[in-house]
């Protein structure tokens, strides 16, 4: 390094903004050159008499209050929505909130509504059932046959119950009875599996919150409930409850028997 | 107020400092000082918090004082003599003065010698120096002049030669 490179790197030398090499190598030329030893005194002198010498010219008082004052009550230049952020933000982020949270909270309501109007029927269903078996006279009506039995609801129900399965081997039908579901009477068909019994709760279908397979027109799945296996569906105007302590797949059997659908 | 109103507020001496060694009298430095702060406040929300409110602020002083104050200052004179020619080649071609006597004679110099010999310099090179002993690094200089970093280091030491050249010249 030369006097010359020295020279153009001595400010930077003496405000420290050279790399570690850069500045060995002007320390080492300092050290042997005095000329150059000469400058950096005569630089530094200058830094020094500049920053202590040279006149400032502070600001007037009168001068600081009058820009105080304009910034103070001039009206922001800013955008005309920043103006409005502390209100609009949060209300933003409100109005966000609702719009994900208000379709959240309807879903959720509306299917905690389906979910306690299905377990009350599914409840009902199973009340009605025990209502039957613990009765000493739970059939009003002995078997003889479907069509004795069918034609026994009439003057008894404001509606025809419409039951195609008559029995069988399997799934004999034992009786009926006149019962209640909910805030309505009922047809109740008893058959039986073994020593099961199994009631058959037939009843208006309308204001009642049916699950979505039960209204198209399909069976529900099976729903346990204190011991017992549930079947829902709905066949136009009318509802169906099948209730028994009998395995779900059993259920299912008569009640693939009593729609005329397969099993599924 | 907001916080950049109340932090650009504390500089206004330092603005002003500048302001005054740009245009040469009291008058024009707190119109100029005034006029930049208008300006800022209309463009705050053009600062980009993080960076140098300070650096930021100068430069809309000068942009200032170049559109405004320089084709209409009172004196012509302030600034017109350019004694830092800014197409001249570096500082190694000024003269290297070496001597004790040098030395001796800066510090001796006295307030208003300095304030005349940097009155000499041009408009860049005053400054510049200003802008240096204000503490911005090169790379805020350079924004703030709106030139290369490079351009900034040369700037300087051909204006700190001049300036021993005046004060040189000064001493008894």
């Amino acid at each position: 390094m030369n006097c010359d490179d020295v020279r153009a790197r001595l400010l930077d030398y003496q405000r420290g903004r050279l790399p570690a090499a850069a500045h060995a190598d002007v320390r080492a030329h300092l050290d042997r050159c005095a000329d150059c030893r000469r400058g950096d005194a005569v630089e530094q002198e200058l830094t020094w008499v500049l920053e202590r010498r040279l006149p400032q010219h502070p600001a007037s008082l009168a001068l600081k209050r009058r820009l105080a004052t304009q910034w103070a009550a001039a009206p922001s230049a800013r955008p005309w929505w920043s103006r409005w952020r502390p209100v609009l933000v949060p209300a933003a982020a409100a109005a966000m909130v609702m719009l994900v949270a208000a379709p959240v909270l309807y879903v959720e309501r509306t299917l905690f509504r389906a979910r306690s109007e299905r377990a009350g029927m599914i409840a009902e269903a199973v009340n009605d059932h025990l209502r039957l078996v613990t009765s000493l006279h739970p059939l009003e009506i002995e078997s003889g046959g479907l069509h004795q039995v069918k034609p026994w609801f009439e003057g008894r129900l404001d509606f025809a119950p419409v039951v195609a399965f008559e029995g069988d081997a399997d799934y004999p039908l034992k009786g009926g009875a006149v019962g209640f579901f909910r805030d309505r009477k009922a047809a109740v068909f008893v058959y039986a599996r073994r020593q099961h019994p199994i009631s058959l709760l037939v009843f208006r279908a309308d204001g009642l919150a049916w699950p979505a397979g039960a209204t198209a027109g399909g069976e529900t799945m099976v729903t346990a409930e204190r011991g017992f296996n549930v079947m829902l569906w709905r066949r136009g105007e009318l509802g169906y409850a099948l209730v028994s302590d009998l395995n779900a797949e059993e259920l299912q059997g008569l009640a693939a028997k009593l729609t005329g659908r397969s099993p599924s | 107020m907001s916080t950049v109103a109340n932090e650009a507020l504390a500089y206004v001496d330092a603005l002003h400092n500048l302001a005054r060694y740009l245009t040469g009298n009291e008058t024009d430095a707190e119109d100029l000082v005034q006029e930049t702060y208008a300006r800022a406040l209309g463009a705050q929300h053009r600062f980009t918090p993080g960076t140098n409110l300070k650096a930021w602020l100068f430069r809309i002083l000068r942009n200032t004082f170049l559109s405004s104050y320089r084709r209409q200052r009172h004196n012509p004179t302030v600034g017109g003599l350019d004694t830092v020619d800014p197409n001249a080649q570096g500082a190694a071609t000024e003269p290297w003065l070496l001597d004790d006597v040098e030395l001796d004679r800066l510090r001796k110099v006295v307030g208003e010698e300095l304030q005349a010999a940097l009155m000499t310099l041009s408009e860049d090179a005053r400054t510049v120096v200003l802008l240096d002993l204000e503490g911005l690094t090169e790379v805020e200089v350079a924004d703030v002049l709106g030139c290369a970093v490079g351009t900034v280091k040369s700037r300087l030491a051909r204006a700190r030669a001049a300036l021993r050249q005046k004060l040189k010249d000064y001493a008894p």
